[in-house]
């Protein structure tokens, strides 16, 4: 889940040196593209020791108050404000802990963050620990909607395989979503979890109608999908991409292929696709590759599940090819 | 003692998604020149300048007030600017009103401004991911902006752990019903971003979820624009009045607050917004007020998030807390309704040009107040990470 980064700002931020004009009631402005850079060495400071023992060590410290005992976690200051600033030092602490609260999801993120949406964020109080943390919420059953995090929601801390001594180095899962044995173990790491079993939401058993209903529907996604692959800016939207996504409704079943421009529909199982698609009504589909509501839209209020969270960027680009389409039938 | 301030002039440019035909140097100019000319004196008459401009990343330049001070006429003159997060327009006038109170200068100018939309994102070349990501930065940097803090999402959890301890309040269909009716208000001013974008409650609960539980008709859209007031110590403020024949909207009531950031025992409670608490309730003690139900007429409301307008509702206890969807179940604040909310139309219609938001917001209490007649306004700006900083001011109109 880990994304290698060789440079600190990635290239596809940074744009090429230029301008334009713009033109408003006569009088034309010039722009021009520009950065306000400044590159770091920063020191960690006195968290250094909380981010290494994270890093080298998987514990997680928190700093305990040495008058009135409070523990914080993180380890955010070494003298507690409370206490007339008595002195804290560093203990660790468990890496079970409950959510503070109910944690919000972000769908529709900053230009840093977009890879990874949807996302949570949320803040856990660690056993042995008086003040919550703030980590990302991950889930192992799919896609991350509401409801899976809550008040009170048991979590487990987990490591990243690769760490770099940031608070990206830790995201926390539901405790229900692992073994007895990686609950107790201190230092799980991500590897050491199933992410390729989520839990598929079932089908109904398929009547007459649903049949029809999906052959009907298949007609329509297959000859939109057609002219997204006929569409210079659809094409241009899935360049780079390569993508099996198996697709599975009430009524049947059949594969998107997507590779670097080029998008099919197949009517034939994938040997090994990237991830599932399921929706029960196969028009919820149809009406997002249509430009009628996105299909983002309808992950969000669980009218189609997808296998793996880190798909949801193959939702999007879908919703924009279907966008593309419609523009060009505008314009 | 400390001696009366009141509001003698005030102006704003019009609030736009972009103002490509302007910087913020000329904004800025723009909103003082209307802000003189409403009180009928020179620039030179001006004894001070405070600037509320929040973000350096937006005006691409680290004190990004030095310039303005000269082209606004101000040189050699005291000039210091605020910037505190959402809640920077509204610190600028507590400080305007501070020192003037104390008797350092006889008038001032409190300007705010802001550019947002010139930050743009070249990977999805638009301008909202990169505006969001500018104020990403200003989440604490060891611990939370690694993993995705966002103003949108912070104060999402403040939302969502209100809603675990109040379940059944801020339902969806009212939160969708306040959007609506801000969107109709929004109709009667002009210099607003989004006048005529009119919305039904079908609408809002039909828009996309931006982050859970937000939707992105219930959030406040970036703007660039600036809003300016005259503020002056009674006597000067008397003087003016008479000779541009305005009333004097008095600064009776100024009260702040900043919570801790981190949540937890003896920290931040998140189902709370104590800063709101302490900040209206140390408002209302300096003007005196002992029953704000009774007393507060207008609501100038800093509605980053409608959910966080009701909840700020009721930490002004102008609602029951855990009973804030009253606001419409009740009708407090339809139309006809005890409170006027947000007449503006407030930052998700009116704009939010984040260092001019709330400096916007008294320029439009000041003048319902005078238009309608009525008594009595409450200002409110929040800022910060988890809602974490409040200002509130009484305004009373003689
Ligand atoms: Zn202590």
């Amino acid at each position: 889940m880990t994304t290698q980064q060789e440079k600190v700002i990635p290239s596809k931020y940074i744009p090429d040196v230029g301008s334009h004009v713009e033109t408003i009631e006569g009088n034309d402005y010039l722009i021009t593209n520009d950065a306000m850079y400044t590159f770091y060495q920063r020191s960690k400071g006195e968290f250094s020791p909380f981010f290494l023992a994270l890093r080298d060590d998987k514990r997680l410290l928190g700093c305990k108050c040495t008058n009135c005992g409070l523990v914080r976690v993180p380890p955010f200051l070494t003298h507690c404000p409370d206490c007339n600033f008595a002195p804290t030092e560093l203990i660790e602490v468990d890496q079970v802990g409950i959510m503070n609260s109910t944690p919000p999801i972000t769908y529709f993120a900053t230009s840093l963050f977009q890879d990874m949406a949807p996302y949570g964020r949320g803040r856990v109080i660690f056993n042995g620990a008086d003040t919550a943390m703030s980590v990302n919420l991950y889930t192992t059953t799919g896609i991350l909607v509401p409801g899976i995090f809550k008040k009170g929601t048991e979590v487990k801390l987990i490591f990243r395989d690769d760490r770099k001594g940031e608070m990206t180095d830790v995201f926390c899962v539901p405790t229900v979503e692992l073994s007895k044995e990686q609950i107790e173990r201190k230092g799980v790491q991500e590897s050491e979890i199933n992410w390729e079993a989520p839990i598929e939401p079932k089908l109904p058993q398929a009547d007459d109608q649903e049949v029809a209903l999906y052959n009907e529907a298949l007609e329509g996604i297959k000859s939109i999908i057609e002219e997204m692959n006929t569409n210079e800016r659809a094409r241009k939207d899935i360049a780079g991409w390569k993508r099996h996504i198996l697709v599975k409704t009430t009524g049947g079943q059949f594969a998107i292929v997507i590779d670097d421009g080029d998008i099919r529909l197949e009517q034939r199982e994938p040997a090994s696709p990237d991830f599932v698609m399921v929706c029960e009504d196969p028009r919820t589909l149809l009406d997002g590759l249509a430009y009628r509501g996105a299909i983002t839209d309808s992950v969000i209020n669980r009218k189609l599940w997808i296998s793996k969270n880190m798909e949801f960027n193959t939702i999007f680009k879908l919703d924009r090819m279907a966008r593309s389409v419609a523009r060009s039938k505008k314009s | 003692m400390s001696k009366r301030v009141g509001i003698v002039g005030a102006g704003v440019t019009p609030f736009k998604g972009r103002w490509v035909e302007k910087t913020y140097y000329e904004l800025a100019q723009m909103a003082t020149r209307e802000a003189v000319k409403d009180a009928a004196i020179s620039i030179q008459d001006v004894d001070a300048a405070f600037y509320g401009i929040y973000n350096d990343i937006f005006e691409r330049t680290a004190i990004p007030e030095h310039a303005i001070h000269g082209l606004l006429g101000m040189q050699n003159k005291f000039g210091i600017r605020i910037t505190t997060g959402g809640a920077t327009g509204a610190y600028t006038l507590s400080a305007a009103h501070a020192y003037l109170s104390a008797g350092r200068f006889k008038t001032a100018l409190v300007l705010g401004v802001e550019k947002a939309t010139d930050c743009f994102d070249f990977s999805s070349m638009s301008a909202t991911p990169e505006v969001i990501k500018s104020i990403g930065w200003s989440g604490d940097s060891f611990f939370e902006q690694p993993i995705g803090w966002s103003a949108s999402d912070s104060y999402a959890e403040v939302v969502l752990a209100y809603m675990d301890e109040n379940p059944g309040d801020l339902k969806p269909e009212v939160t969708a019903k306040i959007s609506s009716l801000l969107s109709e208000q929004v109709k009667g001013n002009p210099y607003a971003q989004r006048q005529f974008d009119q919305v039904t409650p079908e609408e809002v609960m039909n828009s996309r979820l931006v982050v859970y539980p937000f939707k992105e008709l219930e959030i406040c859209v970036y703007t660039e624009g600036a809003a300016a007031l005259i503020l002056a110590e009674e006597e000067t403020a008397r003087a003016i009045s008479r000779n541009n024949g305005t009333p004097v909207v008095w600064i009776t009531g100024v009260g702040e607050a900043n919570e801790h950031s981190f949540a937890g025992k003896n920290q931040k409670d998140m189902s709370r917004i104590m800063s709101d608490y302490y900040a209206s309730h140390r408002a209302y003690e300096m003007a005196g007020i002992e029953d704000p139900t009774k007393s507060i007429d207008v609501v100038e409301l800093h509605d980053a998030f409608v959910h966080q307008l009701e909840i700020s509702m009721a930490e002004f206890g102008l609602v029951p807390l855990g009973r804030a969807d009253s606001l419409i179940d009740d009708g407090l604040m339809t139309p006809g309704g005890k409170y006027l909310v947000n007449p503006c139309g407030g930052l998700i219609y009116c704009g939010h040009a984040v260092g001019a938001s709330n400096i916007m917001s008294a320029w439009s209490a000041r003048n319902e107040l005078i238009k309608r007649g009525l008594k009595t306004a409450l200002v409110h700006g929040t800022g910060s990470t988890v809602a974490q900083y409040t200002v509130c001011m009484v305004l009373e109109h003689e």
